[in-house]
């Protein structure tokens, strides 16, 4: 029997056919429905079909950056045949083109698990895409996704990740990044549909000369409930680490955490959390923790929690907006991070995401 | 009939009172300007006539276009066609002036035509007033003003802080706003204008000008007479005027 797939609620997570893209790679609940590539020097492959092939991965790639036993989520994950995608870019390939990969949801009350390995080799460059939701009639589910990435020196990865899950579904997205030598590894994140609740703290590893930048945009609507953030560790001298988030509660709960730490010389840290809050209902709660060991680095953070500000709000309806405009301007004002580094492509899928949602809530 | 007429506003801010009984009148066409040292209640005014929240209209009327627009909102007062150029404009972080003037008015054409006007096309692609200059702001203030098109436009300060080649600038745009090249009885918008250096009056000419102290509106004559009288002597002379109209009060 051919599978139902709801390639509507795909689209909504910027899984586009319509979009030129290097390969694609699809999995609804357990299945794969798609692995594919069209670039030399790309490779893609359903994980187990790599581990199979290449001890490579099996033996030095799988659990590796993540325990197997980190938690109940890694331990259900490793007890179980793989699930996800092998991503693989040969050394100097670089591909500016996104790859796309969709996880949906379909059965209800079923938990989906995917292990997904990203390996670039030295100085090549990828953008990845994952949009992940459920079937328009699914509202109930889990989904736990371990993803291990290995950035070679000088190499370069954008990764944006697109949540569009239901009211009653769980999520635990595990990420763990070893960034190379002078790599830049730039993670975009955004998730503003409802949610029971998502849990989420990658932790990136960043060699000398190297950077990580985690941008999250988290929109937490009622009973929904984030725990969400970043972690970047500076182990190498002059290794860099941004960590920016902006969350909106629109009578959600949304836990953002965010931890810089670095003991080597010439590191440098940011982070900033803004949060703004929309009802009496919601809650942000923003931790900024920063950790430094030596004297020749710079760590910093800002942040804030507040509400729209009544000053803005009238100015802007003196020049003819109606409440519901103005609010709408600015809430989508605050959600835009200027991302450097990305594809236009990927720009304007995460701007869609966040116009719709946005003007949808009005 | 009159455009605005105001009839014994009194307006208060933080539990104060700052606007203490104000009749006004302004016909179709005409320029009125309003005089007045810190603190008088000037902007507070304004902001009562646009509605903005945080001025609460104590007592009297404000009928616009003869409808008492004084329990209006603000949207609602701008839909009958009243405009605000800030004396001190917030910036709004994450809004592009060009989203804001199309969010205004869908005519694109119209936006290019006026910001080239303004000399303001670079600042399409910034943040409303983020990291604006004091002149900046207040460019981007009439440029809004002029993509909205009020037909009672109240300019709160609009050229302290802007130096001379962007204040010609400025009276140009507000030229076109008025109509000012039409005769008066042709000319279909009106303005308030509040100065505190009257430099703008070197560049648009007004019909009338006020004196607003302690929040009162005393007496009100040609503009050029009531400007050199303050320039001379300061607004001394307005402070007896007030003395005795709050004698006034006082017997009546
Ligand atoms: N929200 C407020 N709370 C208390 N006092 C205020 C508030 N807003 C304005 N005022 C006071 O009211 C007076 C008039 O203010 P304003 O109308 O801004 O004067 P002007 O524009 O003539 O300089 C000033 O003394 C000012 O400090
Ligand atoms: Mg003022």
């Amino acid at each position: 029997m051919q599978p139902k797939v709801d390639k509507d609620r795909l689209l909504d997570v910027g899984y586009d056919p319509g979009i030129a893209s290097c390969g694609r790679f699809l999995v609804l609940d357990h299945s794969i429905l798609e692995a594919s590539h069209g670039i030399k020097g790309l490779e893609v492959l359903p994980l187990a079909d790599a581990m199979d092939n290449y001890p490579h991965v099996r033996d030095n790639l799988v659990f590796r950056l993540i325990e197997k036993d980190k938690n109940e989520f890694t331990k259900t994950a490793s007890n179980l045949p793989p699930v996800g995608y092998y991503i693989k870019v040969e050394p100097g390939v670089k591909i500016d083109m996104p790859f796309q990969a969709g996880f949906l949801l379909e059965s209800a009350g079923a938990t989906q698990v995917i292990h997904n390995i990203i390996e670039l080799g030295e100085n090549s460059e990828a953008h990845i895409i994952n949009g992940c939701t459920t079937s328009q009639e699914t509202h109930k589910g889990r989904h736990i996704g371990i993803t291990e990435t290995y950035l070679g020196r000088d190499a370069a990865l954008g990764y944006t990740m697109i949540h569009n899950w239901a009211r009653d579904v769980d999520v635990y997205p595990i990420g763990a990044i070893l960034v190379g030598e002078n790599a830049r590894y730039i993670s975009n994140y955004a998730a503003m549909t409802s949610v029971k609740k998502t849990v989420s703290y990658p932790v990136a590893r960043v060699m000398a000369g190297g950077s990580a930048r985690f941008y999250s945009i988290i929109y937490s609507r009622r009973d929904s409930y984030f725990d969400t953030g970043a972690k970047v560790m500076l182990e190498g001298d002059a290794s860099s680490g941004e960590i920016i988030s902006r969350v909106v509660s629109d009578g959600g709960a949304a836990i953002s955490r965010q931890m810089i730490s670095g003991s080597s010389p010439g590191s440098l840290g940011h982070m900033e959390c803004s949060g703004l809050l929309l009802g009496n209902k919601g809650v942000i709660h923003s931790i900024p923790e920063l950790k430094g060991g030596h004297q020749d680095i710079d760590l910093s953070h800002e942040a804030s929690v507040g509400r729209i500000s009544k000053e803005d709000l009238s100015y802007l309806m003196t020049r003819g907006l109606t409440d519901d405009e103005a609010r709408s301007l600015i809430i989508r004002g605050f959600l835009d991070i200027k991302i450097k580094g990305i594809p236009y492509t990927i720009q304007q899928i995460i701007d869609e995401v966040v116009d719709r949602s946005v003007s949808g809530s009005m | 009939m009159a455009l605005l007429e105001i009839k014994g506003l009194r307006a208060s801010s933080g539990g104060r009172e700052i606007l203490k009984g104000i009749d006004f009148t302004l016909e179709e066409g005409r320029t009125a300007v309003i005089f007045g040292p810190n603190g008088s209640g000037k902007s507070t005014f304004l902001g009562s006539i646009v509605g903005l929240p945080k001025y609460d209209i104590t007592k009297g009327n404000i009928l616009f276009k003869g409808k008492d627009i004084t329990g209006m909102s603000t949207y609602e007062r701008t839909q009958l066609g009243i405009g605000l150029a800030f004396q001190y404009p917030p910036s709004i972080k994450g809004v592009r002036l060009r989203t804001l003037l199309d969010t205004m008015n869908p005519d694109k054409e119209a936006i290019d035509h006026t910001s080239e006007i303004l000399d303001m096309s670079p600042y399409l692609d910034r943040d409303v007033n983020v990291g604006f200059s004091g002149g900046e702001r207040k460019k981007s203030e009439i440029l809004q003003l002029m993509v909205q098109m009020p037909d009672l436009l109240l300019l709160d300060e609009p050229e302290s802080g802007v130096d001379i080649e962007n204040i010609s600038l400025i009276a140009d745009a507000l030229k076109i706003i008025l109509e000012k090249d039409k005769p008066i009885k042709k000319r279909r918008r009106s303005a308030i204008i509040i100065t505190h250096t009257g430099f703008i009056l070197d560049y648009i000419r007004a019909d009338k000008a006020y004196v607003m102290m302690d929040g009162r509106i005393l007496g009100c004559g040609s503009p050029s007479e009531i400007f050199e009288e303050i320039r001379a002597r300061g607004y001394k002379e307005c402070q007896k005027c007030l003395e005795e109209a709050k004698k006034e009060n006082h017997a009546a």
